[in-house]
């Protein structure tokens, strides 16, 4: 009977350790896929903006600036992707987050482009690629959530230090400056002019 | 204005994370599993008692209770297995198109790659009532689901809760695990069927005289007769609380309530019947299709037998995640 009971406890207490072991591998692959995937749709959407370039540049000749900055952008993507650097690729993603708003201003405040059917589809394009890169890196952020909560959290604490599971950093994001302050001009509530 | 800070004060504490929201409902829905699995077993066990005692030998009873699992399981095993092919087929779903349904088409595409799932195959049903469902065995064979209703009348936010909540049905792989439920309910029900047919047609032989043997028999008949309705009633608790689970992921994915919300309230705002939903059908949807049937029925009994939690409720729990 001791016999049966000790055998039980051994055979749970071994499906723990290998159920534990294969989450921390494979939470580790899987971070490394969702960080690829984030080059991946970055590099879709350097790929959009030639086209819609193209098509809005008769419109905006005088917003100069703006396909200097988008061209600009896409160079940076198209680098950073090829270094497979992950800090670079969120750098050159935020980049473009940047630009796009102004020129969906200077979009908006021209009325022939804004009725011109292949712009708007190429505006909606463009917030689709925006939201597939932060929903890329999303998953990248969840990923590395799980991994390092279960990392420390006990029982599986006691697996990952045994097996030398070192923490992943996923999306490096610096723990002090601006994004972490708050300004005074953050405090006052926003005005909205209609 | 004080009391308004106070009110301010108070909803910040029972505001709780995301994670926490997740969390707890993970607990409630084991517990409700619990619940399940111990009430099941306990009704076969005492009807395969009554059936022992009923027949005069021992070994008989849980024999009955292996026949019971393998009818009930062939029988839902078509409806688990072709799961998405034989709802498509009823709802009369077309496939998606990249270019007709940007919007459904990209915000599924996007929040699978957020979800870590493979992209689903998506499907539009031509009816003007807002409504969606997801489907399918697992994350490879699954299907998400949406009325044209629900595609125009929701902006993306909104439909990125929606479609969010669908792939965590697919992600808590709810499917399969109401699949099983509705096999052991299936297997209970069957087994009470047995008992009250034999009783009835009094085919017993060689019954066992005596006190112990006439209270198990009535025990059993009672069971015969309750269990199936009691063991539907915890089905479909763990229905409703698979919802409140599959909200709380939605939100895990979007990181906007706000989206749900207002999606949730447009809905149900909407008193369009959809005319593709029918009875087998209405558990899998975001919504009950059969909205203002389903308000009706006596007092707080009537929320017993619901696939979907109140709208009220799933609102409040939404409002609390931060």
């Amino acid at each position: 009977m001791m016999e049966i009971f000790l055998i039980a406890v051994a055979v749970i207490l071994l499906i723990w350790v290998v159920t534990t072991y294969n989450f921390f591998v494979s939470s580790k692959a899987r971070i490394k896929a969702a960080i690829q995937e984030i080059g991946n749709q970055l590099k879709r959407q350097a790929n959009l903006i030639p086209n819609l370039q193209s098509s809005v540049k008769g419109y905006l000749k005088h917003e100069k600036r703006i396909f200097k900055d988008l061209t600009d952008a896409r160079r940076a993507i198209s680098s950073a992707v090829k270094s497979g650097d992950i800090q670079k690729m969120a750098d050159a993603g935020a980049k473009l987050a940047s630009v796009l708003p102004s020129l969906k201003i200077a979009v908006e405040d021209t009325p022939e482009i804004k009725g011109s059917k292949t712009v708007t589809n190429l505006m909606d394009e463009l917030r689709d690629t925006a939201d597939k890169v932060m929903y890329a890196r999303r998953l990248v952020i969840d990923l590395t959530a799980d991994y390092n909560v279960r990392r420390v959290k006990m029982p599986s604490a006691i697996l990952a230090s045994i097996f030398k599971f070192t923490e992943q950093p996923g999306l490096i994001t610096p723990e002090k400056g601006e994004h972490v302050e708050v300004s005074s001009g953050d405090l006052k509530t926003p005005k909205v002019k209609l | 204005m004080e009391s308004y800070g106070v009110l301010l004060l108070y909803s910040r504490i029972t505001m709780i994370n995301i994670y926490e929201a997740q969390a707890a409902n993970k607990r409630k829905s084991l517990a409700i599993m619990v619940l399940f699995v111990i009430f099941i077993t306990a009704s076969v066990y005492i009807l395969s008692q009554a059936f022992s005692v009923y027949l005069g030998y021992q070994p008989g009873g849980l024999g009955f209770a292996g026949i019971a699992l393998i009818i009930s399981g062939l029988m839902s095993f078509g409806s688990y297995y072709y799961s998405d092919k034989i709802v498509l087929k009823i709802s009369g779903a077309k496939p998606a198109d990249r270019k007709r349904d940007f919007k459904f088409f990209t915000v599924a595409e996007n929040l699978s790659i957020a979800a870590g799932l493979p992209k689903p195959k998506l499907y539009v049903i031509e009816d003007s009532a807002p409504n969606a469902f997801a489907t399918g065995r697992d994350p490879e064979h699954a299907v998400v689901c949406a009325t044209t209703g629900l595609i125009v009348k929701l902006n993306r936010t909104e439909l990125e809760g929606v479609i969010a909540h669908e792939l965590s049905h697919i992600k808590n792989y709810d499917i399969r695990l109401m699949s099983i439920v509705v096999v052991l309910v299936g297997m209970v029900a069957l087994l009470g069927d047995f008992f009250l047919r034999m009783s009835f047609y009094g085919r017993g032989r060689g019954r066992k005289s005596g006190q112990v043997g006439a209270i198990i028999l009535i025990v059993g008949l009672l069971f015969a007769i309750l269990s199936p309705i009691i063991a539907k009633l915890i089905q479909l608790a763990v229905a409703r609380q698979r919802e409140f689970f599959a909200d709380a992921s939605s939100v895990a994915i979007t990181r906007q309530p706000s989206g749900l919300i207002s999606a949730l309230k447009k809905i149900s705002a909407d008193h369009e019947p959809l005319e593709v939903a029918n009875k087998a059908t209405a558990h899998l949807y975001i919504v009950n299709p059969f909205k203002d049937k389903a308000k009706s029925g006596v007092g707080r009994f009537a929320g017993l037998f619901n696939t979907h939690p109140p709208m009220g409720q799933r609102i409040k729990a939404l409002q609390k995640m931060v």
